[in-house]
């Protein structure tokens, strides 16, 4: 699936193994998920920068890791936006519905020191009830 | 050995009607409704000690708190409970609504990042609780999305609710409002603030602890 850097912006069409070993550009193991149609809007306005400045982008991803309680520095954090928007540094928005459905945890542990936090929206499941 | 007999009997009797006896009950809603004030009445009431600070600032209670055996007695009736009082449940945080509360930014904004982590934490306990109680503001519009997706998803997931309208002691609450927006719910009116129909709700959490 696809990927954005949240530091230098560079995409990752399918499951790279950047997500794991980090931006091939610049390193960082911080990822947007992007869903095939936003994967289709970057490419067709030829827009990939992220609207955000670099001390922004680092205070979210501390953020971030500390929201989802992953504290190694080096554990890769794939962001979705279907789940939990950072907008800025204390601005959040929240899909409750999407997260009460989530089966699945939030951080999954892939071997010692090495974690991947699922805020995925692509396994979303039907939602029941709401 | 009066005691012993006396616990083996009741853990008999539980058994024997299907009653849990120490239930996990789960308090849920959106920020400043007076879920810790409720829970606090309850656990000063049966423990002597409150669960948690409160504050007219939102998101006061950013992790999930607990409060283990709980003992109520109701009519000569005695239930066990594990309270948890959770952070409230929000769709957007923003630490400039803080900076309202004269709270310096830097601290605003570790409030709008732990209030993020609460409101994950409190959906993740959801279904360890046996029973839930949605305390909601009966001064605001029930309708929101916060209340619809908790109070549906909670229902999704087949766990006994209660839905208590807190702040009946204010001119603009309605419970009426409330009772309509949910009318699959008993829905029960009380002031965590000035300790009003407390024993109603006391009435209604063990009608409640029945179906779990």
């Amino acid at each position: 699936m696809p990927h954005q850097c949240v530091h230098c912006s560079k995409v990752y069409e399918d499951g790279s193994d950047a997500v794991l070993k980090g931006c091939k550009d610049c390193g960082s193991r911080f990822f947007f998920y992007l869903s095939h149609e936003k994967l289709e809007k970057i490419r067709s306005s030829g827009k990939e920068r992220l609207n955000l400045t670099s001390a922004e982008k680092k205070q979210i991803e501390e953020d971030v890791r500390d929201i989802v309680g992953v504290e190694e520095e080096d554990a890769p954090i794939v962001m979705d936006f279907e789940s939990v928007k950072v907008i800025k540094p204390g601005k959040y928005l929240l899909d409750i519905g999407n997260l009460f459905n989530k089966e699945r945890p939030l951080v999954y542990k892939l071997e010692d020191g090495k974690y991947i936090v699922d805020l995925i929206g692509s396994m979303q499941r039907g939602k029941k009830g709401v | 050995m009066i005691r012993i007999i006396k616990s083996w009997s009741k853990r008999v009797l539980n058994s024997l009607f299907g009653r849990k006896d120490n239930i996990k009950l789960g308090f849920y809603g959106p920020p400043n409704a007076g879920k810790t004030s409720l829970a606090n009445i309850i656990c000063k009431d049966w423990t002597g000690e409150e669960i948690g600070s409160v504050s007219d600032v939102p998101h006061e209670t950013r992790s999930v708190q607990v409060k283990e055996k709980v003992e109520i007695e109701h009519k000569g009736k005695k239930l066990t409970f594990k309270i948890a009082d959770t952070p409230g449940i929000a769709t957007k945080i923003d630490y400039e609504d803080f900076l309202k509360f004269k709270m310096k930014k830097k601290a605003a904004k570790k409030r709008a990042k732990e209030a993020t982590q609460g409101i994950i934490e409190s959906i993740k306990w959801l279904d360890d609780m046996d029973a839930i109680i949605v305390v909601l503001d009966a001064t605001e519009n029930p309708y929101s999305q916060v209340n619809i997706t908790v109070v549906g998803n909670i229902a999704a997931k087949e766990k006994p609710v209660l839905i208590i309208a807190n702040k009946i002691d204010l001119k603009k609450a309605n419970v009426k409002t409330i009772e309509a927006a949910f009318p699959e719910y008993e829905v029960v009116g009380i002031s965590a603030k000035k300790k009003k129909n407390i024993d109603d709700f006391y009435e209604a959490l063990f009608r409640l602890s029945k179906k779990v």
